[in-house]
């Protein structure tokens, strides 16, 4: 059963919708240096930062929380769904919850409640009367997952509508294991790039109104054919070219197509040694014999690896890329890997684009991938 | 046997150290019927699991671990291969602060020194779904993998997951699971909620973890649909009284129902999946007598409250396991 989309915000370093999608169209890398942390002991110097730079206080708490809440209130406003009367479910996708609270609260002693580790009273806050407000905590494509909870919450009957979601900001754990693994800074999120440094952490948060197609009416901004969802089993932070497969055949199996519908492919992208290879033969596998091959591009470059919300901001520039006939180019790609040479990959200027479906890449730590068909009438 | 019915095909407790000991309470009485045999804490987990894997494993993954392999009724030690329907077999695991510890100590570490004085194992419990994906690597599960970090209706909120990945035809078996650890930063964490009304302090975090097994159309207790609510006791069920009634903590109710938390200690988002493996072991106990099974609820008045009931097996001689 498909769904539709009709209602949708998002928030990244470059601010809400559509002056994210025209820093992407511009190709503009929304990096600068990091804020709040000892970058000399962390060894991460640059990230995507959510500009809250005007506030008052110099890092405000549960930021992820807040931009969760503004989306998710976008998004149901512009869907016209009105939870006092209809049963809403708000499933919010994310990697690293509010952990920064927490550790502020352990290592600093700012004041944190237990609750607000999770996304229950952010969202209860702007919507209090939604049914229920569940975080799924599925790392880098915790949003990818979301929607397809979403899907089948919907399918199931169990709602009317769902608010699909992720939300992420950055902690100093995570920044920790980063600058760990790396020699020197990442001076730049490369994807695909010969020679790339690694990833960099972005921000924001992303959400989507979710109803059947059959009950969306007309205006609908995309429809959403099916997610398909696996697990590697393999490694806690190696990515596996099996699993993700599995996921892309999931996917496209359970959207009754077939490689060659697909006209456009979001892929993660994150800029690691380890995933841009990975993902690339998983492609090739996926998409062997399909020619010319769908366009493939990526959005870390320009606004970071947003974590929990990457899925659901990739399918958001799919679906305006679709519409608008124009992808965007990879920002910080310029000379492909040599194991992304069977990829039409976008470089340099947007590429014009007649696809009507798209796939969109998600995978995260511990194997956990989560790769979405979607569509637009043109 | 209907089909479509998820049913709880097998279950297990491990609850290394509850605050009631063996005192008698109601809650006590119940739950050392359904589990009288001590579980190990996470120390001493190779006891259940073998000894290797469990080097950097939190205590939640080692509880957790211990849990699944106890529902399956594994020999200690590493399996050779997946288990038999691995590939078709998907987890979700309910856990608010099982890597709040690790994630602590890595800033603490860094601040100390740098980045490069943390260990590269801890990395993995940077992120909060490493007990999912541990279980996963450790049986071989490739089906869907979910954590689910929801706070007070976690538990509840994964059994309900779990059900919705067979609906959708995503999965043939869910391993669904529920641990919360209780070192330091946990009970700090848990020290700072409210006390339960006309209380003072608020009821001892304790670790635990359980596992209960979804099929669809098994042989096992007949689980119903997961259903919120805003209040403890108004759950929108016009059906026959439940035998066994497991309320959520520190709200008894009216109709002598049994808080398990009274015996075991908080266990927060452990809670509602432990609750559904009591009541899975009782109704297979051959305890229950007539009509009615168990209706359960978890929660608090900041998350909510989500409850479900579990119904005899059709065929109550095949229920049960681990």
């Amino acid at each position: 059963m498909h769904v539709a989309i009709t209602g949708a915000e998002l928030l990244t370093c470059h601010g809400g919708t559509d002056t994210t999608f025209a820093a992407l169209a511009k190709g503009v890398d929304g990096s600068q240096g990091l804020r709040f942390y000892d970058t000399d002991r962390i060894n991460v110097t640059r990230g995507y930062h959510v500009d809250d730079s005007d506030d008052p206080e110099p890092e405000l708490p549960l930021r992820a929380g807040r931009w969760l809440a503004r989306c998710v209130l976008g998004a149901v406003r512009q869907a016209g769904v009105d939870p006092a009367v209809e049963r809403v479910s708000v499933i919010v996708g994310t990697g690293l919850r509010e952990l920064r609270a927490m550790e502020r609260w352990a290592v600093d002693g700012v004041p944190v409640r237990r609750r607000d580790l999770h996304f229950t009273t952010a969202v209860r806050e702007v919507l209090p009367e939604v049914t229920e407000v569940i975080t799924v905590s599925n790392a880098c494509s915790a949003s990818g997952h979301a929607l397809a909870l979403a899907q089948d919450l919907l399918a199931a009957g169990e709602a009317d509508a769902v608010v699909a979601a992720g939300c992420d900001a950055m902690s100093e754990s995570m920044l920790t294991m980063i600058g760990r693994v790396a020699d020197a800074p990442t001076p730049a999120l490369r994807p695909f790039q010969e020679g790339r440094a690694g990833v960099l952490l972005g921000e924001g948060a992303v959400a989507v109104v979710l109803r059947r197609a059959a009950d969306a009416g007309p205006g609908a901004l995309a429809t959403v054919l099916a997610t398909g969802l696996s697990c590697d089993a393999h490694h806690e932070t190696a990515p596996d070219v099996g699993g993700i497969v599995a996921a892309m055949r999931d996917a496209h199996r359970r959207a009754g197509v077939s490689p060659h519908d697909i006209g456009l492919v979001l892929a993660h992208g994150t800029g690691t040694a380890l995933n841009d290879p990975t993902e690339a033969a998983a492609l090739d596998t996926v998409f062997a014999g399909v020619a010319p091959g769908p366009l493939v591009t990526g959005i870390k470059g320009a606004i970071g690896h947003t974590s929990g919300s990457a899925a659901l901001m990739s399918l958001l520039v799919a679906a305006e890329a679709m519409r608008s006939g124009s992808v965007p180019a990879t920002v910080g790609l310029a000379e492909p890997i040599e194991a992304a040479a069977g990829l039409r990959l976008v470089v340099g200027e947007p590429a014009p684009c007649d696809a009507r479906l798209a796939q969109v890449n998600a995978f995260g730590f511990g194997g956990v991938n989560a790769v979405s068909v979607i569509g637009v009438d043109r | 046997m209907n089909p479509d019915r998820v049913t709880v095909t097998a279950h297990a407790l491990h609850v290394p150290d509850p605050i009631g000991g063996f005192a008698a309470t109601a809650a006590g009485d119940l739950f050392s019927s359904v589990a009288p045999e001590p579980a190990c804490g996470p120390d001493q987990a190779h006891t259940v699991l073998g000894r290797k894997g469990l080097l950097f494993k939190e205590d939640a993954t080692r509880l957790a671990l211990c849990a699944v392999h106890r529902a399956f009724a594994l020999p200690p030690g590493k399996l050779t291969e997946p288990l038999p329907g691995a590939e078709h077999t998907a987890v979700v695991v309910s856990s608010n602060v099982g890597n709040a510890r690790t994630v602590r100590d890595i800033v603490a570490e860094m601040r100390a020194g740098s980045a490069h004085d943390v260990s590269p194992l801890n990395g993995p419990s940077a992120s909060s779904n490493v007990i999912a994906s541990t279980l996963a690597i450790r049986y071989g599960f490739t089906g869907p993998n979910l954590m689910v970090c929801s706070g007070a209706t976690s538990g509840l909120d994964a059994v309900r997951l779990g059900a919705l990945l067979l609906r959708g035809e995503r999965a043939r078996r869910v391993v669904v699971v529920g641990v919360e650890p209780d070192d330091e930063v946990a009970r700090g964490l848990a020290a700072l909620r409210p006390a339960a009304p006309g209380t003072t302090l608020p009821v001892p975090l304790r670790a635990a973890a359980a596992c209960v097994v979804l099929e669809l159309g098994g042989s096992g207790p007949l689980l119903g649909d997961v259903r919120r609510h805003t209040r403890p006791d108004d759950i929108a069920e016009a059906l026959e009284p439940p035998a066994l009634r497991l309320t959520a903590p520190g709200a008894p109710g009216a109709g002598g129902g049994i808080d398990l938390t009274a015996h075991l200690g908080e266990v927060y988002g452990a809670l509602g999946v432990v609750q559904l493996a009591v009541a899975a072991a009782w109704l297979g106990s051959g305890q229950p007598s007539g009509p009615g099974g168990a209706l359960i609820t978890c929660g608090d008045g900041e998350d909510g409250y989500a409850s479900v009931r579990l119904d005899p097996a059709v065929v109550p001689a095949l229920a049960g396991g681990g």
